[in-house]
């Protein structure tokens, strides 16, 4: 086993952990029944995305000032990661919303924000995809980054007048009963061991992509430079 | 070292002289629009009842495919006889060259919304007041400047119809959010005119500030 193999299994048994925590321990919601239990991934999910671009906006800043391309993988690991579990926290969301709201979608502002960020960050990896690779894709998806992550409190801000029917941070405002609480954090945790795992493996996969571009681009350059006959 | 003001209006000049000699983009963008309400006009059961509430849609929908036309053209000239690498040698600050061209995109926008708002009210009959002029005009530098930035960036890159509207129209939501909602109360709908205006010109302070802070990252390669 590779210590890349290993970090997943771990990430994986943390996950199972707390799926166990979220059945077995967390008492049933008196209002909502079981239908909360969604709550505890929902919103682990949406905070893990926004490490994930909190990872994509440092890293972008840190490339713009220094050219690193160590900034540049942790940038394009946490993009992909982050718009995984943002699409996670959509779609648990809307399963959610279908039985408490009545209806899977609604433009409150937090649900216009989220898809707003996931949105932006697919943007964000095409990018990568259409710009030209290398310090050009680096450079735009960099300014995009930035962008991106200011642009979500902007929207969230602006969509907050209408009315607003997503509850609000209950965490802090101690609505929650002690073990529904010790569950959220369990699952919290687990869940950010899990998307550090993931921006982890996907930097050496990203780390193997650059070196194999440069394993192909390089020698082929050197032959042209001294043999002018096309090479099969 | 030269003045970077003197550079960003000698750069907008040359691009409106060039579009005032040429007159290819402001027609196109006018016609762009007027086919707009006309496709609107058949999607939608439109009478003077539900007119006010369905033309801010119209206008918005209108001006921002309206506008991502425009700033793909913004780096158009440059692009196809490759001057940008030679305004880019120049001395001159790579700000101020970015400057220059997003106030004469911005102008010719303008110029684009001179055509549409008036056929709004002649097709639709909804009022063409101060209100729904001053949000459209305050809506525009913030989506100007974002757009030019994105177009900028873009001008280079062989996918670039596919990615600009990508990368900018998430960005213009906000300016979408509280221009619609200016507009909406100016038709006639409920709610605090005053608070979208004042939020329109927040918008329009921090991106004109990040996109120029931005513009050095993007031009200068």
């Amino acid at each position: 086993m590779t210590k890349y193999e290993k970090a997943a299994a771990g990430g994986v048994a943390l996950m199972l952990a707390a799926a166990a925590a979220i059945f077995l321990f967390a008492p049933t919601d008196a209002l909502q029944g079981p239908v909360q239990r969604i709550f505890y991934l929902h919103v682990s999910a949406a905070i893990a995305a926004y490490g994930c671009f909190a990872v994509v906006l440092v890293g972008g800043i840190i490339y713009l000032r220094n050219g690193s391309l160590v900034a540049d993988r942790f940038a394009r690991a946490g993009a992909l990661v982050g718009l995984v579990f943002t699409t996670v926290t959509l779609v648990m969301g809307m399963l959610w919303a279908k039985p408490i709201w009545g209806t899977y979608w609604t433009w409150d502002a937090r649900l216009t924000s989220t898809l707003v960020l996931w949105i932006i960050y697919a943007g964000y990896l095409l990018v990568r995809r259409l710009a030209e690779p290398g310090r050009q894709a680096a450079r735009f998806a960099a300014v995009v980054g930035i962008f991106g992550f200011i642009d979500v409190p902007v929207v969230h801000f602006s969509v907050t007048w209408w009315r607003t029917v997503h509850p609000g941070p209950i965490i802090v405002n101690d609505a929650l009963p002690p073990e529904m609480l010790a569950t959220f954090f369990f699952t919290m945790a687990c869940t950010l061991v899990l998307a550090a795992v993931m921006i982890g493996i996907r930097y050496r996969i990203e780390t193997l992509a650059d070196v194999a571009v440069q394993a192909v681009a390089e020698p082929a350059h050197m032959v042209a430079a001294r043999d002018p006959e096309p090479v099969n | 070292m030269t003045n970077s003001f003197a550079v960003a209006v000698a750069v907008a000049r040359k691009d409106l002289r060039a579009e005032w000699r040429t007159r290819e983009l402001v027609p196109a963008l006018a016609q762009f629009v007027i086919l707009a309400l006309v496709i609107a006009n058949f999607g939608f059961q439109i009478d003077s009842r539900n007119a006010p509430s369905i033309a801010p849609g119209i206008l918005w929908l209108a001006l921002v495919f309206a506008g991502l036309v425009a700033f793909g053209r913004a780096f158009a000239a440059e692009r196809e006889q490759a001057s940008l690498e030679a305004l880019l040698m120049t001395p001159a600050s790579p700000v101020a060259i970015f400057a220059g061209k997003a106030t004469a995109a911005t102008l010719l926008l303008i110029g684009c919304e001179a055509v549409l708002l008036p056929a709004l009210t002649l097709f639709f009959g909804t009022p063409l007041s101060v209100q729904v002029i001053a949000a459209v005009l305050l809506a525009t530098i913030g989506m100007a400047a974002l757009g030019c930035l994105f177009a900028a960036m873009v001008a280079r890159v062989r996918a670039r119809e596919l990615l600009l509207p990508l990368l900018t129209l998430p960005l213009w939501i906000p300016f979408i959010v509280a221009g619609g909602q200016a507009v909406q109360v100016a038709m006639g709908a409920s709610g605090s005119y005053d608070q979208a205006m004042a939020l329109l010109v927040d918008f329009d302070i921090l991106f004109v500030v990040l996109t120029s802070l931005a513009a050095r990252f993007v031009l200068d390669d």
